[in-house]
């Protein structure tokens, strides 16, 4: 086990080291290099001798190599480079946003799952049924449905025609609410996010719950639990779940990293203050040490979320060897 | 062929996303020549209407006529997405191509290749794409495609390994066929199936980003309209005003588009490999 997790983790440094490279270049093939920004942007209040200085201070005058390995080295010791719109370090920067990120996107994952298993389930046992078709159907609606779209319709719905939910922000600003009451206001502050982001998720783990559990009904040794007597109850969630789960799990962890990139619009529509609206700010201010920050942590999450997947998949699949 | 054609068409609703996609590529190729507006139009007598039967979708805060706009801004994001698609095929079948034609050391590295723009967080790349590159028609199609290549490079690829070993291509090697013609003449068409439902899902996804760019404040500048960014400009009008109709038909737009081709996607998909449908499907 802690060979195959070792030997799993030491492939994915030269993955790691190829994703650096491919997002390190895609800055430095910016037209006139990161500062000059055609007069928009971070670098276009500054004066000449200004930007020399920051050039000196970046190493931008560097060959690319050196830059590129002084960058990563920073990266890898914590110096995650200081902002250029407000001066303060990235990772200090990153820090302050993943609170609210993190709530999201760990509501959005329960929330989905919580949907998609047992709707899933039943969607498969009743192959055929008018529940089955409305929850593919409606799983295939969520698929296409785009998040900004849905976010909108929500907001004139809930927020301008019935006044039940804030628009924008995680609390109320104006009063504050303590107790109970204050545990209301934080909740309906995320009943919407938490839909828009949690949607394209619960409507795929849906399809693939019904997917993989109907391939498994249709396996010998369930005819065999059933013509034995058990009770359809313990076949389904005894003999049918555990097997129908081990696909599941694998697309259920990749789609961490999906919740953590869609946060960009869900935050942007709702104004709230995370990750995904930190890098849609500094992306308008082309604030390239903190776009940076945030792609290696994306990418990080990838990397790992599949690590993990694997991992789980050979935990819960016995017949995969861990050598 | 045929043979797929024919379970392609019992398929009920991949014929139906083909149907609902036809009259949607008709709509915006030749609606805007048909419709009494010019989608650019100002007219302040008839701004901010409700949907009536002078106007379908309502107008907005110019009184310019919304139906007109959806069309028009329907063929730039139909046209953006299927650009992207196209050259997203074309790098894709290159890679997957070489790859599995040539195997060894060159095989390796492009599929290391494969596996790094695999890991790569799209969205927020092409985010940062267009934020340094300024948005403009080239950066959106070739930010896209460069996100969404690998899937059918590894089909391509996965295709050439198996043809490669096959009779005719012996035969035609036999006969000193020299190695390109082989690759592009003999193998190629036949490595094209699987390509054709990763194009038709490649097509909702780019609709999706494009989409999504635009309503980010990242796609094309107004008064070039696309159906994101007619979302992002009904943002304050939807929240504040409730203007619903701003926002709605637009994305209803979207909707149907994409929902149109994942259906005829996943049609292609069960006509092109009828085993693995009958397993999906549990039969």
């Amino acid at each position: 086990m802690v060979t195959y997790l070792t030997r799993r983790l030491l492939m994915s440094v030269p993955l790691l080291i190829g994703i650096s490279i491919v997002v390190f270049g895609l800055l430095q093939a910016t037209p006139g290099g990161p500062l000059s920004n055609g007069g928009e942007g971070a670098g276009a209040q500054l004066n000449p001798e200004q930007i020399e200085r920051l050039r000196d201070e970046y190493g931008l005058d560097d060959p690319l190599p050196v830059q590129y390995l002084s960058w990563a080295g920073g990266i890898v010791t914590g110096d995650w480079g200081t902002s250029l719109r407000t001066g303060r370090p990235v990772l200090e920067m990153i820090a302050d946003r993943l609170p609210a990120t993190l709530l999201l996107i760990g509501l959005a994952f329960v929330i989905s799952l919580a949907i998609a298993i047992p709707v899933g389930i039943v969607a498969a046992r009743r192959q055929h049924s008018t529940f089955d078709y409305v929850a593919t159907g409606v799983s295939f609606a969520g698929f296409a449905t785009p998040s900004f779209w849905f976010g909108l319709m929500l907001l004139f719905l809930f927020s301008y025609s019935l006044g039940w939910l804030p628009s924008s922000g995680l609390e109320d600003l104006r009063e504050t609410h303590t107790g109970l009451d204050g545990l209301w206001d934080r909740v309906k502050h995320l009943i919407m996010p938490v839909a828009v982001l949690a949607l394209v998720t619960a409507a795929s783990l849906t399809r693939y719950v019904r997917a993989s559990m109907l391939e498994v009904l249709d396996q010998d040794y369930i005819r065999t639990a059933r013509g034995s007597g058990l009770p359809e109850r313990t076949v389904v969630m005894r003999h049918a779940l555990k097997n129908a789960a081990i696909p599941v799990v694998t697309v259920a962890v990749l789609a961490i990293p999906e919740l953590f990139l869609g946060t960009a619009i869900t935050e942007t529509i709702f104004s709230i203050p995370g990750i995904g609206r930190l890098f849609i700010e500094s992306a308008d201010q082309r604030d390239y040490p903190v776009l940076l920050g945030i792609l290696v942590i994306a990418s990080l999450l990838v990397v790992l979320a599949n690590i993990v997947a694997d991992l789980l998949y050979a935990l819960l699949d016995p017949r995969i060897a861990y050598a | 062929m045929p043979d797929t054609w024919r379970r392609f068409r019992r398929h009920r609703l991949a014929l139906f996303g083909l149907a609902l996609l036809a009259v949607l590529v008709a709509a915006v190729v030749f609606g805007p020549f048909l419709l009494p507006y010019d989608g650019e139009r100002i007219d302040f007598a008839a701004k901010d209407l409700p949907p009536s039967l002078t106007h379908p979708m309502g107008t907005d805060e110019l009184g310019r006529d919304q139906f007109s706009r959806v069309l028009d801004g329907g063929r730039l994001t139909l046209g953006v997405a299927a650009s992207a698609v196209l050259v997203s095929l074309v790098l894709g079948v290159l890679v997957g191509a070489v790859a599995g034609y040539a195997g060894g050391l060159l095989d390796s590295a492009l599929m290391r290749g494969v596996d790094i723009f695999y890991s790569l967080p799209a969205l927020f790349v092409v985010i940062l794409l267009v934020s340094l590159f300024g948005p403009g028609f080239l950066t959106i199609v070739v930010g896209i495609a460069a996100l969404t290549w690998m899937n059918t490079a590894r089909l391509v690829r996965a295709s050439y390994l198996t043809l490669k070993e096959r009779e005719f291509v012996e035969a035609a090697r036999a006969l000193g066929v020299p190695p390109t013609r082989i690759a592009l003449r003999h193998i190629l068409p036949n490595a094209l199936g699987p390509v054709i439902v990763t194009a038709t899902l490649g097509l909702a996804i780019a609709i999706l980003i494009e989409s999504g760019l635009s309503f980010l404040g990242l796609g094309f500048n107004p008064p070039q309209a696309t159906w994101g960014g007619m979302l992002q400009e009904s943002q304050r009008p939807v929240i504040s005003e409730g203007h619903w109709w701003r926002g709605f038909f637009p994305g209803l737009m979207i909707f149907l588009t994409v929902l149109a081709a994942n259906f005829v996607g996943d049609g292609l998909r069960d006509a092109l490999d009828p085993r693995a449908a009958g397993r999906r499907r549990g039969a």
